[in-house]
């Protein structure tokens, strides 16, 4: 049951995130991942992931450094990313609040 | 940013290897990139399979940013010409062992009627293939001869040297090993695979020409929507040999005393295959021809 709640953990929802606060490069994006989501990213999604964002226009690549590409969030992405994290807040209170309440419930 | 940590690129052999599978537009695009991660991580089997499994959906749904409609065109081409060879010389095979050696099946129209549909739509495949890839053909050859390629030259002479050099072949094996009976089975069946070899060479060629001179415009445009049309044709012909087949098969005694159930399952499978490949690849080129 955990492994297919885990797929709020999108892929290319994890990546908007990771490149909501500053520009990264592919591996820089999977350690983000990794340390703060907990989610481990291989090559191959990673970059099926990045090529998709790129065509939807809501991350653009920068200048190569070293062989490295970082990537930047754009303004639809950023306004993409905004409204999914909303939505799964509102979820996340509701399932809180709720789960609150069943287990004062059961717990009378 | 981060920075690596460690760096293992000798484990990063296998994933390196299964970058081969993309294609070679996302190859340019994301190759370095990803080589570069795969440094920084040290790859692996797990990295490398997870790029093998990423490279399907690569083939079949190209990122919007990466499609050049050009080298869809050409690619397209490319397959229709070989599945299409590899399916006119099956069907040529059909015609020798059934039509040609008089296996009718009276009072059935069905074998009958495959038997002039099959005639018909090998004319059509020609006659398409013909219309054009003629002017493609024509266009690269100047090219090559104009530039001194005298490889590429050497490719696009290929469909005419080719089955020159087969007919060739045949016609002095009847001559000399041939009997009133024909041949026997064996010098058939290699005369057979030389023709298969004649028809992998002549499609060979001018895959190997498009590969290296990159044709574009209108020439190319005219070849894809012949090459549609002679893979519909060739697909019909296809149905139209299995049916006749089937027919044969099932009425004809003596036929089917000649021919054993698993020739006629492994007929069809091939025929199945080629016209599949050649329609889904015919259908995408057509697509980035209206999109070019």
């Amino acid at each position: 049951m955990t492994s297919r709640l885990d797929r709020w953990a999108d892929p290319p929802l994890l990546v908007l995130a990771s490149l909501a606060d500053e520009p990264k490069h592919g591996y820089a994006i999977t350690q983000d991942v990794a340390q703060t989501m907990g989610v481990t990213l291989g090559a191959g999604t990673l970059y099926a992931v990045i090529s998709r964002l790129e065509a939807q226009g809501l991350i653009e690549p920068l200048d190569t450094v070293d062989r490295r590409r970082p990537y930047r969030i754009t303004m639809a992405g950023a306004e993409a990313l905004a409204q999914q994290s909303s939505r799964m807040s509102k979820v996340a209170s509701l399932a809180q609040a709720r789960l609150r309440t069943g287990l004062g419930m059961a717990g009378a | 940013m981060g920075t690596p940590s460690v760096r293992r690129p000798g484990k990063a052999r296998l994933a390196r290897a299964a970058l081969r599978l993309y294609p070679p537009a996302w190859r340019g695009r994301y190759g370095t990139e990803v080589l570069a991660l795969l440094d920084d991580t040290g790859g692996g089997l797990r990295a490398a399979l997870g790029l093998a499994w990423r490279a399907i959906p690569a083939w079949i749904c190209p990122p919007r940013q990466l499609h050049d409609p050009e080298a869809r065109m050409r690619a397209s081409l490319g397959t229709v010409l070989a599945a299409g060879a590899m399916l006119a010389g099956v069907c040529l095979v059909f015609a020798q062992l059934t039509q040609l050696q008089g296996f009718r099946v009276h009072g059935s129209p069905v074998v009958a009627g495959s038997y002039a549909i099959f005639d018909v739509a090998m004319a059509v495949c020609a006659l398409a293939a013909a219309a054009g890839g003629l002017p493609l053909w024509l266009v690269m050859l100047r090219r090559a001869r104009r530039e001194h390629r005298a490889r590429e030259t050497a490719y696009l002479m290929l469909p005419v040297v080719a089955p020159v050099a087969w007919l060739t072949t045949v016609a002095t094996v009847a001559r000399l090993l041939g009997g009133p009976d024909g041949v026997s089975p064996g010098v058939f069946f290699a005369v057979t695979l030389l023709g298969f070899g004649a028809a992998a060479a002549s499609s060979a060629g001018p895959i190997l020409a498009m590969q290296r001179l990159r044709p574009r415009g209108p020439a190319v445009q005219l070849a894809v929507r012949a090459a549609a049309l002679a893979t519909a044709a060739i697909v019909v012909a296809g149905v139209a040999s299995a049916t006749a087949l089937t027919g044969l098969f099932l009425w004809a005694r003596g036929f089917a005393g000649y021919h054993s159930g698993a020739v006629l399952g492994g007929y069809l499978a091939v025929v199945a295959a080629l016209a599949t490949t050649a329609a889904i690849s015919a259908r995408r080129g057509t697509r980035a021809a209206r999109s070019s």
